[in-house]
């Protein structure tokens, strides 16, 4: 007591004369801890099954309605984004009002109305809830589904997809949602152009007739009311809500990589690298790893005073905030350590992502580096007190999650309860340097630099959706076309322009053999082309002594026999093998029923080529490339329907080099062929002409 | 008729009365070193913001060294005397606080957000920056780097990033509007320790600050504990600002901005008065027509019915100086800039032509109403708001009467102000552009010859 009076008194003095006396060096103590005591929530549930929870807070004379639908996420395939619009659609017109007429209600109440893929929020101020609840139900209810709204809609995200393009945030987080969930789950799913573009009026509809049902929806109202008061409010506004059956959709759930890959999206002009450490894991909300889990994170990558700020700002100036999450989901959960900066320190600055992530495995935290976060998080709990809708969502997450009812009212304690090896143990369980995809958009100049991150030792780079990267081709000049590429090829080939004089050297010519020598899966044999004026042709593949496949064509039935037994051509095979068979029917291009379209210039083995895309008749599509210098065909590749079982389809590339002159005509002396998995490299022996060949080679 | 005025009393009775049981309460008194110290008291949570307003921005810089008030934004985390360097920071997170501070052309704002047991430690550290803030070359090197790239991930490596710079730019001759608060980041390379040395005595001095608290506190104690942290501080020299009066405008200024977007853009600013003006509230009031709801008539003519922009936006930017109100709009794909700028010149000339009917007045008035409840939600709100209408407009009791600021308002004043201050001749235009293939990397400025 003695003690108290004195503290008093000091202070008085203190206050009386000046300030300067004190001892700045001695830091505040706190006071006790205030108790942390949670609003109350009421609830009530409809007939129809609408659970409704009362938030009452009177400090402001406003009042919110926010319905939420709890259901499984949606897979949206080839409409990716038909979801989102069916949310907007709602909002968009009534059969009681247009577009026009609501938006005029709403503004002239000064309130917000939002409708959403998974609900409708609604607020005011309080003496205008009576006009607010009737506008929201109309949407709820009433919402008339407009193509004109959708075109709308459609035209509104397409913009929108175009201008967040050159958005490196918007690219690290579609490319990041694809690589982490896979584009087959629905969390992996991105809305582009052309699923938007796909997205129909009926299946919005069918969307919002399906899953709009009170059974699944939750209604959370906060504000200057009592649940006296808003009882009877609800049940004349939500009543005539009909129940309904909602499906369930169960996915497969997204795993970590094997192994730490590096992918790398190029932006154009980048003067930061958007860094994401990122990966699923399984935490579920509520569960007994969560809340140590957060703890952990929040050790990590928390906040401003987090390992990761602190040395990669604070430490290394590398950036302007680095931080990490660690995310709870009742499918599949995501860990993501992140930060933008500048090209030049890219490697740098994973090297010290690397750093903190084995840390905080391999070292137990401080106690005191512990007590620290319990207390950020406990202060950041009471100031998210202070807004009554964090009331309305432990409520909401308590139904949802299915958890205790006092979850929220012992969080604290569990919180308190937390040691340094509960964080090592979440550390090992949740942290995986080793299974991560170090996601990077930025220049692609720093991309080879990352390359000792992977486990592969490889760059994989990915195009602004995640998807495997294609180099985009180079203009061709102008005058070239399709024409003069494939006319130039023939001259290449045959040493003059196409014309009488070919022809008639070419007339001399009754049969080639071509011969060769492959190896497939370390085995090697040989390969034995033939072809004969007008239109045989016939292939055999020895293997030793042994016929391991022979292909024969007349000039107009066709065989094929192998290991599996023979089989006769028909169909399209046969078509294509009428066309192939034609000796030096490449001369006769512009009449063989394809069309031939030049695409640009790429890159093929180091040389600049032409790529033209072949279309059949039959709308088949193949490509080639033709040497930009040499005018020689250096690859070829086409997609082939293999069946069902074997995958569905195959794509055959074959690069063509070593070209070497025979009698007068430029043969490949080297093929490359790869088809599916298998390669096969043939290396021409020797090329024949006039040797006078029999028809029966042509037959088996 | 006369049932009709009945009932219109009657609202702005029960108006009144509302607005009178959410009044915000607060305290007001002044340090003998010229300290303005504010409180609010709320218990309804256990927490309390302490937040420091020091009455300088980026147009008290010398031109020769911009980006100094908002550098100090960073600087007055390093420490202080008794602070050690990065302690700041994680003594009021690891006490359970969160703590943040913004920078604009007028002002510095700092605060901290407490558990409410530990409003000492809040007040002992803003009075540790006020007093001896550490200001050496380590911590200015570091937040150099941490300012650039504060710098590359808001204005270079975002699309449209550049447009406040470029607009105040532009806009701006004479005034130091003309530069924006992140400033130069040559300047900041350039600047000598000395030179942060001499712009923290200059500014950072009780009488150029206002401590404003609000929340969960025992008031008297309160009081002991800020005579205890603040009264020692030394008063600093007054400030003389130079009012440098910006000439009025007689000629449209246009210019075409190449930037790493997909969808060309228009930005417009309009040079409107200070924010302590009656006509500011007007133009604030021109801006709301246009673009607040989507029943405003940006929103509903320009993208929703005409489909020509994918956004739009009109708003006041509200500065102690005369300063601007500022337009976007992003075109939908396939619109020519030209048509979406047509377009939104078109709304501005119908509001100069034509009176707003009843009807959008009332909508305008129910808006505002709703907002300014809304802006006093959180109590770290209240003591900011508390503090502003204090330094800028006089009278911190505005958080309570600003509403009628903009109840004085008439249609017809909407009316003039936009007569008056949206003109061609008092505006810059910008079109921001995709870059062609070949230009370099910075965005490029050229001069469209009108």
């Amino acid at each position: 007591m003695k003690k108290i009076v004195l503290i008093i008194l000091a202070a008085s003095f203190v206050f009386s004369a000046s300030a300067q006396k004190i001892d700045r060096s001695k830091r505040p103590t706190p006071a006790a801890a205030p108790e942390i005591k949670l609003g109350k929530t009421e609830s009530f549930t409809l007939p129809n099954g609408l659970k409704v929870f009362v938030v009452e807070n009177h400090k402001l004379p406003k009042v919110s309605y926010s319905l939420s639908l709890d259901m499984d996420p949606i897979s949206e395939g080839d409409m990716a984004g038909y979801i989102d619009a069916a949310g907007q659609l709602m909002e968009r017109g009534t059969t009681n009002r247009t577009k026009e007429q609501l938006d005029k209600e709403i503004d002239f109440i000064g309130a917000t109305l939002t409708s959403y893929s998974t609900g409708v929020y609604a607020s005011s101020l309080k003496k205008h809830q009576d006009k607010l609840l009737t506008l929201m139900t109309d949407v709820l209810l009433n919402a008339d589904f407009k193509q004109e709204e959708l075109d709308k809609i459609k035209k509104q995200t397409i913009s929108g997809i175009a201008s967040s393009k050159d958005s490196p945030d918007a690219i690290a987080a579609n490319a990041r949602q694809a690589l982490v969930y896979g584009k087959n789950h629905p969390y992996g799913e991105i809305a582009t152009e052309e699923t938007v573009e796909a997205i129909t009026l009926e299946k919005c509809k069918e969307y919002y007739t399906t899953y709009f049902k009170p059974n699944v929806a939750y209604l959370a109202v906060v504000g200057d009311v009592t649940v006296e008061e808003v009882k009877p409010l609800v049940e004349k506004y939500f009543a005539a809500w009909e129940k309904g059956d909602v499906p369930i959709n169960k996915y497969r759930t997204p795993v970590a990589p094997k192994e730490t890959k590096v992918a790398f999206v190029h932006k154009e002009g980048a003067v930061q690298s958007v860094i994401n450490i990122t990966y699923p894991l399984s935490l579920k909300p509520g569960s007994p790893d969560a809340i140590k889990a957060r703890l952990m994170n929040s050790i990590l990558g928390g906040g401003s005073t987090a390992r990761l700020f602190m040395n990669l700002r604070e430490g290394h100036g590398y950036t302007y905030g680095a931080y990490s999450s660690l995310n709870s989901d009742k499918l599949v959960g995501n860990f993501n350590a992140n930060a933008k900066v500048r090209n030049e320190v890219t490697d740098s600055s994973i090297t010290q992502f690397m750093v903190e992530l084995n840390r905080m495995i391999d070292e137990k935290v401080s106690e005191e580096d512990l007590q620290n976060v319990k207390n950020y998080i406990t202060g950041t709990f009471a100031y998210s007190l202070q807004d009554p809708q964090t009331i309305a969502r432990f409520a909401l997450n308590i139904a949802k999650y299915n958890l205790p009812a006092d979850y929220y009212n012992n969080y604290l304690k569990n919180v308190a309860a937390v040691t340094v090896d509960d964080i090592q143990a979440m550390a090992k369980k949740y942290i995986k340097p080793d299974n991560a995809i170090i996601l990077v958009v930025g220049d692609k100049a720093e991309a080879d630099k990352l390359k000792g991150f992977a486990a592969s030792t490889e760059v994989d780079f990915y195009d602004t959706y995640g998807n495997d990267y294609v180099e985009p081709l180079k203009p061709a000049p102008a005058g070239v076309t399709a024409t003069t590429v494939l006319d130039k090829a023939l001259e290449s080939k045959y040493g003059m322009v196409p014309g009488k004089k070919l022809s008639k050297t070419l007339k001399k010519i009754k049969d080639v053999t071509v011969k060769m020598s492959a190896t497939i899966q370390g085995q090697s044999i040989s390969v034995t082309r033939y072809s004969k004026a007008p239109n045989k042709s016939a292939m055999t593949m020895n293997m030793g002594p042994m016929v391991i496949q022979k292909q024969t064509f007349n000039g107009t039935t066709g065989k094929t026999s192998g290991m599996q037994g023979s089989k006769d051509l028909e169909g399209d095979d046969l078509e294509d093998m009428k066309k192939t068979s034609k000796m030096f029917g490449d001369l006769d291009y512009k009449n063989d029923g394809n069309t031939y379209e030049l695409l640009g210039v790429e890159m093929i083995e180091g040389k600049d080529a032409y790529k033209i895309k072949v279309t059949k008749a039959n709308g088949d599509k193949s490509s080639e490339w033709y040497g930009v210098d040499s005018g020689m065909q250096l690859k070829a590749m086409q997609v082939k329907d293999v069946g069902e079982e074997a995958g569905g389809s195959m794509t055959i590339t074959s690069l063509y080099s070593d070209y070497k002159v025979v009698n007068g005509i430029n043969y490949a002396h080297k093929i490359k062929q790869s088809f599916g998995p298998q390669t096969l490299d043939m290396e021409v022996t020797s090329i024949e002409h006039n040797t006078k060949l029999g028809d029966d080679v042509f037959e088996q | 008729m006369k049932k009709l005025l009945l009932v219109a009393a009657m609202g702005l009775g029960v108006f009144s009365t509302q607005a009178q049981s959410n009044k915000i309460e607060f305290e007001q008194y002044k340090l003998k070193n010229g300290l303005n110290v504010i409180l609010h008291e709320d218990h309804s949570t256990p927490i309390v913001a302490v937040t420091v307003l020091y009455h300088v921005g980026s147009k008290d810089e010398n031109p020769e060294r911009t980006g100094f008030a908002h550098f100090f934004e960073h600087l007055l985390f390093e420490g202080s005397e008794n602070i050690g360097r990065g302690e700041y920071m994680k003594l009021v997170q690891s006490n359970g606080g969160i703590l943040n501070a913004n920078t604009s052309f007028d002002r510095t704002f700092y605060f901290e957000i407490l558990p409410s047991n530990q409003l000492e430690l809040g007040l002992w550290l803003e009075s540790e920056r006020m007093l001896h803030a550490k200001i050496d070359e380590k911590g200015v090197e570091t937040q150099r780097e941490v300012v650039k790239e504060e710098y590359r991930q808001r204005y270079e490596n975002t699309p449209y990033g550049s447009f406040l710079p470029t607009m105040f730019e532009k806009a701006f001759e004479k005034h130091p509007y003309q530069w924006v608060p992140i400033g130069s980041l040559d300047h900041l390379n350039a600047a000598k320790i000395d030179e942060f040395r001499d712009f923290y005595k200059k500014f950072y001095i009780p009488n150029n600050a206002t401590l404003s608290i609000a929340g969960d506190f025992d008031k008297k104690q309160l009081k002991k504990w800020i005579d205890k942290y603040f009264s020692g501080i030394p008063k600093g020299a007054p400030i003389e600002r130079n009012k440098i009066v910006e000439p009025a405008k007689t000629k449209e200024i246009r210019a075409v901005v190449e930037d790493n977007v997909q969808l060309p853009a228009v930005m417009m600013g309009y040079h409107t008065p200070a924010q302590d003006t009656k006509d500011a509230y007007a133009v604030a009031m021109v801006a709301q027509i246009l673009s607040q709801g989507n029943s405003s008539r940006m929103q509903k003519s320009i993208v929703d019915e005409q489909q020509k922009a994918l956004a739009v936006g009109a708003f006041p930017f509200p500065t102690e100086d005369p300063g601007m109100a500022l337009m976007f709009g992003i075109t939908n794909m396939g619109v020519a800039i030209e048509d979406l700028e047509e377009a939104i010149n078109k709304e501005v000339e119908k509001i100069q032509n034509e009176l707003i009917s009843e009807e959008e007045f009332q909508k305008l008035k129910n808006q505002i109403e709703n907002d300014m409840y809304s802006q006093n939600s959180k109590i770290e709100g209240i003591a900011e708001n508390l503090a502003n209408y204090f330094v800028y407009y006089g009278d911190a009791n505005l958080i309570n009467t600003e509403i009628k600021r903009y109840m004085e308002v008439t249609r017809e004043d909407i009316m003039n102000a936009a007569k008056k201050y949206f003109t061609k001749e008092n505006r810059v235009v910008l079109h921001y552009v995709p870059k062609k293939a070949d230009t370099p990397k910075q965005p490029d400025l050229q001069e469209e010859k009108k």
